[in-house]
C-alpha cells in the first residue's frame, strides 16, 4: 500500500459509558475514505459498541453516552446540535441477522430513498434497480419486486438490507458481523460484495472469522476489553503483529 | 477387551429390560393423558352446541311466528305480542362502531406512547393502571356513566342518555385490551428491526408508522376483534346509559336500545310464550353477530398471514 489516503472518519479519545460501565477506554482510530476497515476482538471487547457510536444509534437508549471526539469530513458528530437523522443517513448500517421491513422487496429499497427525496415513479424504478443491481441481487428478484422481503432466503435477505443502505447514498457503510447468520456460500457473495462497495463507499466492519477480517479488510484494529491493541494495515497485523496480544488473538490461542 | 465386552453385555440387556417396563408403564399414563385432555376439549364443544340448541328451541315459536320478519320488524308491544329485532340490532351495531372509533386510536396511541416514548419510570405505573382499567366491574362504569358523564353529556351536547353515550362508555370499557394487547405485541418487535430503520435516518414516527405497525398487524387486529367482541355483547354499563327506547334514530345522540339491554330490561316480565321466545331469539342473534364478527376477524387475520408468508 503506498500513500496514507485521506481520513474520512476520525475516533479521537472516544470513552462510552453503559450505565456507570465503562465500555470504551479511550479510543483513537482512523477510517480511511473508501477503504475497509476490519473490527476484530474477543466478544465484548467493544467492536459493536464502536459501530453504534459511529452512527450515534446508542442514542435511542437513555442510559448509555460517550465522551470524546468522532469527525465525519473533520466535523464532530457527537455534539448535541448533530442531526441524528442526517447522520444516519450519512452512515448506514447492516445487523448481524438480516432486518427487512415488512413490506414488499421493491418497497423496502424505496422507503428510505422517499425519506429524503421525492422522486417520481420512474426514476424511482431506476434508482431501486440500481441499488438491487449495486447488492448484486437484481438478477434474482427482477420478476418479483411484489413480493415479501420476508419471502426471501437468509442471504438474499442481507443483500436487500445491503441495498436498502446503498439506495440513501451513504458516505459510509457500518457492518456489525454481518455474515454470522449466513451459511459459507452467501458470506462468499456478501465478501464479494463489500470488495465492490469499497471503490464508492468507507466501510467499517465487525467480524469474528480472522480469515474474512483477512480477506475483506485494508486495515485491521484488533480491540481487548474496551482498548484499541493495534491498528495497522490488514497484512501487518496478520503477518507480522506488534503486540503480543495480537499475534496470540490472530493466532486462535485466545479469545 | 473380549473378556471387558462379555461381562458388560448382561449388565446391558438388564438394562435394557428395565427401561423397556418403564417405557410401557409411561405408554399407559401417556394414553390416559391423552384421553383426559381430549375429553376437555370435547366439553367445549358440548357446552358451545348445547348453548346454541336451547337457543334455538327457545327461539322456535319466534322464529314460527314472525319468520326473518322479526330482524326488520320496530315494533316491541308485549300485550299486542308484537315483536321486533331491529332497534335492538341498529344500536348494538351503533354503539359498538361509536366504541372501536373512539377506542382504536387512543389505545393504540397509548400503546406507542409506552413502548417508544414514555420515560421508563413511568412505564411500569401507567401499565398497571391500564390493566386496573380493565378489571374494573363493568356495573361501575354503568354507574359513572349514569350518574357523572350522563349530566356531563346533557350539558355540553344538549342529550345524556343515548347511543353515543353508550358507545363512549363502551370506548373506555375496551380500551385496556386494545391498548394492553397492542402494547404486548408492540414489545415483540426486534430491536434490530428498529434500529435498522433508524439506521436509514427515519424518525420515531417514521419507525412506528412503516415498521412497527406493519409488523405487529396481526396482533393489532386480534386485539381490536377481542375488544369488538366484547362491546357487542356489553350489557350492564349499556343498560345504564343507552336510554333504553325501543327505535331506530338515525342522530346518534338519541336514546336507543342494544340486544344486551333490551333482554336484561325485559326478561323479569317475560311472560312465557312469544314474549320469552323473543328474548331467546335476541340472545340466539347477540350470538349469531358475534360469532360473525369473531370468525370474520379470524378469516381477515389468515388471509392477512397468508399474504405475508408469500
Amino acid at each position: 500500500m503506498s500513500a496514507t489516503p485521506a481520513e474520512k472518519v476520525s475516533v479521537k479519545n472516544l470513552r462510552f459509558f453503559y450505565g456507570q460501565n465503562l465500555a470504551l477506554k479511550g479510543i483513537n482510530l482512523p477510517l480511511y475514505d473508501r477503504k475497509v476497515t476490519a473490527f476484530i476482538g474477543p466478544s465484548g471487547c467493544g467492536k459493536s459498541t464502536l459501530l453504534r457510536v459511529l452512527n450515534r444509534m446508542y442514542d435511542l437508549y437513555p442510559k448509555q453516552r460517550a465522551e470524546g471526539e468522532v469527525l465525519l469530513d473533520g466535523e464532530n458528530i457527537l455534539g448535541p446540535e448533530q442531526d441524528l437523522n442526517l447522520l444516519r443517513a450519512r452512515i448506514g448500517m447492516v445487523f448481524q441477522k438480516p432486518t427487512p421491513f415488512p413490506m414488499s422487496i421493491y418497497e423496502n429499497i424505496a422507503f428510505g430513498i422517499r425519506l429524503y427525496e421525492n422522486l417520481p415513479r420512474s426514476e424511482m424504478d431506476d434508482r431501486v434497480e440500481a441499488a438491487l443491481r449495486g447488492a448484486a441481487l437484481w438478477d434474482e428478484v427482477k420478476n418479483k419486486l411484489g413480493a415479501s422481503g420476508l419471502s426471501l432466503s437468509g442471504g438474499q435477505q442481507q443483500r436487500l438490507c445491503i441495498a436498502r443502505s446503498v439506495a440513501v447514498k451513504p458516505d459510509v457503510i457500518l457492518f456489525d458481523e454481518p455474515c454470522s447468520a449466513l451459511d459459507p456460500i452467501s458470506t462468499a457473495k456478501i465478501e464479494e460484495l463489500i470488495d465492490e462497495l469499497k471503490a464508492h463507499y468507507t466501510i467499517a466492519i465487525v467480524t469474528h472469522n480472522m480469515q474474512q477480517a483477512a480477506r475483506v479488510s485494508d486495515y485491521t484494529a484488533f480491540m481487548y476489553l474496551g482498548e484499541l491493541i493495534e491498528f495497522d494495515e490488514t497484512d501487518r497485523i496478520f503477518t507480522a503483529p506488534k503486540q503480543r496480544a495480537t499475534q496470540d488473538y490472530i493466532t486462535g490461542r485466545f479469545g | 477387551m473380549v473378556d471387558f465386552a462379555m461381562q458388560a453385555n448382561p449388565a446391558q440387556s438388564q438394562a435394557a429390560d428395565s427401561r423397556a417396563r418403564a417405557l410401557a408403564r409411561f405408554k399407559l399414563s401417556d394414553a390416559v393423558f391423552g384421553w383426559v385432555t381430549r375429553l376437555s376439549a370435547l366439553t367445549v364443544l358440548l357446552i358451545l352446541s348445547g348453548v346454541i340448541l336451547s337457543l334455538f328451541i327457545g327461539a322456535m315459536p319466534t322464529i314460527q311466528a314472525y319468520g326473518l320478519g322479526f330482524l326488520t320488524s320496530q315494533s316491541w308491544n308485549p300485550p299486542l305480542e308484537k315483536f321486533g329485532a331491529a332497534p335492538s340490532i341498529y344500536g348494538t351495531l351503533v354503539t359498538s362502531v361509536i366504541a372501536m372509533l373512539i377506542a382504536v386510536p387512543v389505545g393504540v396511541g397509548v400503546a406507542i406512547f409506552l413502548t417508544e416514548l414514555c420515560p421508563p419510570a413511568l412505564r411500569r405505573p401507567v401499565g398497571i393502571a391500564i390493566e386496573l382499567l380493565a378489571g374494573i366491574p363493568s356495573i361501575i362504569y354503568g354507574m359513572w356513566g349514569f350518574f357523572v358523564l350522563n349530566p356531563f353529556l346533557q350539558g355540553v351536547l344538549g342529550s345524556g342518555l343515548s347511543l353515543f353515550t353508550a358507545g363512549v362508555v363502551l370506548a373506555i370499557m375496551v380500551l385496556p385490551f386494545i391498548s394492553s394487547i397492542t402494547r404486548d405485541v408492540f414489545e415483540t418487535v426486534p430491536p434490530m428491526l428498529k434500529e435498522s430503520a433508524y439506521g436509514l435516518g427515519c424518525t420515531r414516527w417514521e419507525v412506528i408508522r412503516s415498521v412497527v405497525i406493519p409488523y405487529t398487524r396481526v396482533g393489532i387486529i386480534g386485539g381490536v376483534m377481542l375488544a369488538l367482541g366484547r362491546a357487542l355483547g356489553e350489557t350492564m354499563a349499556v343498560t345504564f346509559v343507552v336510554g333504553n327506547a325501543n327505535r331506530i334514530s338515525p342522530n346518534w345522540l338519541d336514546p336507543g336500545t342494544t340486544i344486551s339491554a333490551t333482554i336484561a330490561n325485559q326478561f323479569g316480565e317475560a311472560e312465557p310464550g312469544l314474549y320469552t321466545s323473543s328474548l331467546m331469539t335476541l340472545g340466539l342473534l347477540l350470538f349469531l353477530v358475534t360469532f360473525v364478527v369473531l370468525a370474520g376477524a379470524r378469516l381477515m387475520l389468515m388471509r392477512l398471514e397468508r399474504r405475508a408468508g408469500a
